[in-house]
């Protein structure tokens, strides 16, 4: 049984974890997400890739608001921006898919720097309020620049083709929506332990005093915000995708607070944890929909009657117990269950 | 031999044709429903399904489609597009329908297109009937309603013939999307038609309920007759600024305003505000339809019907009768065939005929003109169906 950590060498320090069972655990993940389109169907792959976005996006606002204590309820806006510039530049401008992705990536990102600015001076509700702020400009931009954004209209996304394959559904978008959250994860946990991500927890811890350490606050918030919205933008490039439509409905406000929602249920400030609450959240109506079917009774007229309520109720309850009893979030469950495996059969 | 084989072969192909359609089966036929049946925009989905429920019964209890059932199975999208392309997925590869007739708001239907087209869905869209739907004309989708445009057009020209005076001074409010652009399509063509003027045309965001600045500058102009672009809440708070600033105002509103939860946010304010619609809000075949709804509703959903019932058992028994015409061997081809040769389908009195044999496969775009009567709390009918 291991009873210490003990680091010999550099790359034992830069190594992402120094446990065989670890890797092992995360080989077997992806080979089971990459088997997965031959275990589910249809439907359930759809579900999983959906799961996969809201990953990538909840992984993404982790860094802004996780790691650098920076509110933001604009995701929704860099959602649109990512989607749209997506959606224009494939259907629009004819650009092929491996440039648009990143180009909405990078657009997201060009953007949140205008947002980022007035970070610096604010914190807390107030910086939530800009942001919030940000995703009605951005939704204003989309109504009336029509010219660009074809207005209310919205626009229907087609001719993404990559290495011959139709990226836009099925097995190509899963696989590529797999790479970019794996891409995305990786970048996550990469970027806590270096030097930017270090800077940005004593950004969160206490900027004032992050400051006197020497940690240029302009720099690093204006970067938590350009390197967060660029993963929210492949996000919603992604989404656009898989939709093939966007308009401004796509990107109501309720999003902003589900990822919000999500980073906070599988635990702020970290990215397992992140990536817990996003695969929680995306299966959990469903989850609840095969519970009622199983133990509902049809025939009942109260159950058919307010089928919808019932679920809706489960739905808020499930999430409101869970912080109430579990404020870490999913990941402080992970680590009580992993501690109490580690120790058993010594007490907990 | 050979025409043993080739016997044979033909009843191979058809076999594989009739399999290659799902949701027909000895006994039943699964139609699908998306629709809003969570969040503030329930009471669309929850009226939708109750029109679709006295359909399908109705159906049903006349011996169903050539022998079968028909069986609805709605999804909930809670008016999120992304959640209504989701729904359809899984009606469509779980549920395994075979039809769609409830497609939830104009973004939401439009976020299903791609996988109603890729399956060739037989598809009847009866909620929002926006141009969008139908431009371009997609072979499996069939669009019931008349245009905002012409809704406001119905009503304004009411209104110039009938209860303005001659120097009235017309003015918009309006939401600042496709729906608003619509409204505005119909104000225009009146306001140019009618020759009067129009000095204000005021954009708001949707989700505004504070109405005081725009009402004030209405006020300003003298504005006299009001094409009323708010919906639910928005409409009613309108108006109820308008009380306030003491405005003596004709109003024509949006058709969502016919329903009767909603037309009782307005009362208070006092306006008999007119509404332009393509199914019938009151008359003869409204009380049949009621006694209708008591063998195939509960008391509770009896009560909760509105326009949105209508359209949507309109849409269920549309495409009842073109899988009717099909015969035995329904396919989602011959639906759609059928629904394309559809000509005068008569409805009982709640819309005009439907008849899809048009370029378009467009119908129901005829508008008859109510008139809310605040202090009853009830609507009359002003015009007949017609086509503007």
């Amino acid at each position: 049984m291991r009873t210490g950590h003990f680091k010999e060498s550099p790359s034992q320090l830069i190594a992402l974890s120094d446990s065989k069972v670890v890797w092992g655990w995360v080989g077997g993940l992806l080979c089971l997400m990459l088997a997965m389109p031959y275990l589910v169907g249809v439907y359930g792959l759809t579900l999983v890739v959906s799961a996969l976005i809201a990953v990538i996006g909840a992984v993404a606002l982790n860094m802004l608001t996780g790691q650098t204590g920076l509110i933001s309820l604009g995701q929704a806006g860099f959602l649109a921006v990512g989607a749209y510039a997506n959606a224009i530049l494939l259907t629009d401008y004819a650009w092929p898919v491996w440039l648009t992705l990143p180009a909405a990536g990078l657009t997201s990102a060009a953007i949140s720097i205008l947002v980022g600015v007035p970070s610096l001076r604010l914190k807390g509700l107030y910086l939530a309020i800009t942001t919030l702020a940000f995703s009605f400009i951005i939704n204003h931009v989309i109504l009336y620049a029509e010219a660009l954004t074809h207005g209310p209209n919205g626009v229907f996304v087609k001719g993404a083709r990559m290495f011959g394959f139709d990226v836009q559904k099925g097995l190509p978008l899963y696989y590529l929506a797999l790479a970019l959250t794996v891409a995305t994860v990786l970048a996550g946990l990469n970027l806590s332990r270096t030097r930017i991500g270090r800077a940005w927890l004593a950004i969160r811890d206490h900027d004032i005093a992050a400051r006197v350490m020497g940690i240029d606050l302009v720099r690093y918030k204006l970067l938590a915000f350009a390197i967060s919205s660029f993963f929210v933008g492949i996000a919603g490039a992604l989404m656009s995708l898989q939709i093939r439509f966007v308009n401004v409905d796509v990107f109501a406000l309720i999003l902003s607070i589900e990822a919000l929602a999500i980073i906070i249920l599988g635990g702020l400030g970290s990215v397992a944890g992140a990536v817990l609450g996003a695969v929680f959240l995306s299966f959990l109506p469903e989850g609840l929909r095969l519970f009622f079917a199983l133990v509902a009774d049809p025939n009942s007229t109260f159950y058919t009657n307010y089928v919808y309520e019932i679920r809706g109720i489960a739905y808020g309850a499930v999430i409101v117990f869970a912080l109430r009893f579990k404020p870490e979030g999913l990941i402080g469950i992970w680590r009580d269950a992993r501690k109490y495996w580690s120790n058993w059969p010594l007490a907990y | 031999m050979k025409k043993t084989t080739l016997t044979c072969a033909a009843l191979l192909l058809s076999a594989t044709a009739y399999a290659a359609d799902p949701g027909v089966s000895d006994t039943e036929i699964k139609i699908g429903d998306v629709n809003i049946m969570t969040g503030p925009a329930a009471f669309v989905g929850k009226g939708f399904s109750i029109g679709t429920k006295i359909a399908a019964g109705e159906i049903n209890a006349a011996g169903g489609i050539n022998g079968r059932k028909i069986v609805v199975i709605t999804e909930d999208d809670g008016y999120v597009p992304a959640r209504s392309f989701q729904a359809l997925t899984k009606l469509l590869e779980v549920d395994k329908i075979f039809a769609l007739n409830g497609t939830s708001g104009t973004a939401n239907v439009l976020a299903m297109m791609p996988l109603i087209t890729e399956n060739n869905l037989p598809t009847i869209v009866t909620q929002a009937p926006a141009a969008l739907v139908y431009t371009p004309v997609r072979p499996s989708v069939f669009t019931f309603g008349a245009s905002y445009e012409d809704a406001f057009y119905a009503q304004l020209k009411y209104i110039h013939d009938n209860l303005a005076a001659k120097d009235a001074v017309y003015g918009i409010i309006r939401q600042d999307d496709d729906f608003g652009k619509e409204v505005e399509a119909g104000f225009d063509r009146a306001v140019k038609e009618f020759g009067v003027t129009a000095p204000v045309r005021v954009r708001f965001k949707k989700g505004t309920n504070n109405f005081s600045a725009e009402m004030a500058q209405m006020k300003q102009a003298g504005v006299t007759v009001l094409a009323n672009g708010g919906i639910f809440a928005g409409a009613a708070n309108i108006l109820s600024e308008a009380r306030k600033l003491d405005m003596n105002i004709q109003s024509a509103g949006v058709w969502s305003e016919g329903i009767p939860a909603s037309a009782a946010l307005s009362a208070p304010a006092g306006y008999n505000f007119l509404v332009g619609d393509y199914v019938s809000l009151v008359g003869p075949a409204n009380d049949k339809f009621k006694l209708l709804a008591k063998k195939y509703a509960s008391d509770e959903e009896i009560a909760a019907i509105s326009r949105y019932t209508y359209v949507s058992y309109i849409g269920l028994k549309t495409m009842a009768e073109a899988m009717r015409l099909c015969g035995k061997d329904l396919t989602r081809a011959c639906t759609i065939e059928k629904l394309k040769g559809l000509k005068n389908f008569d409805t009982g009195g709640l819309s005009a005929p439907v008849s899809f044999d048009n370029p378009k496969q467009l119908s129901g775009t005829s508008v008859g003109v109510y008139q809310y009567d605040a202090k009853e709390r009830t609507f009359k009918a002003l015009a007949d169906f017609k086509q503007y």
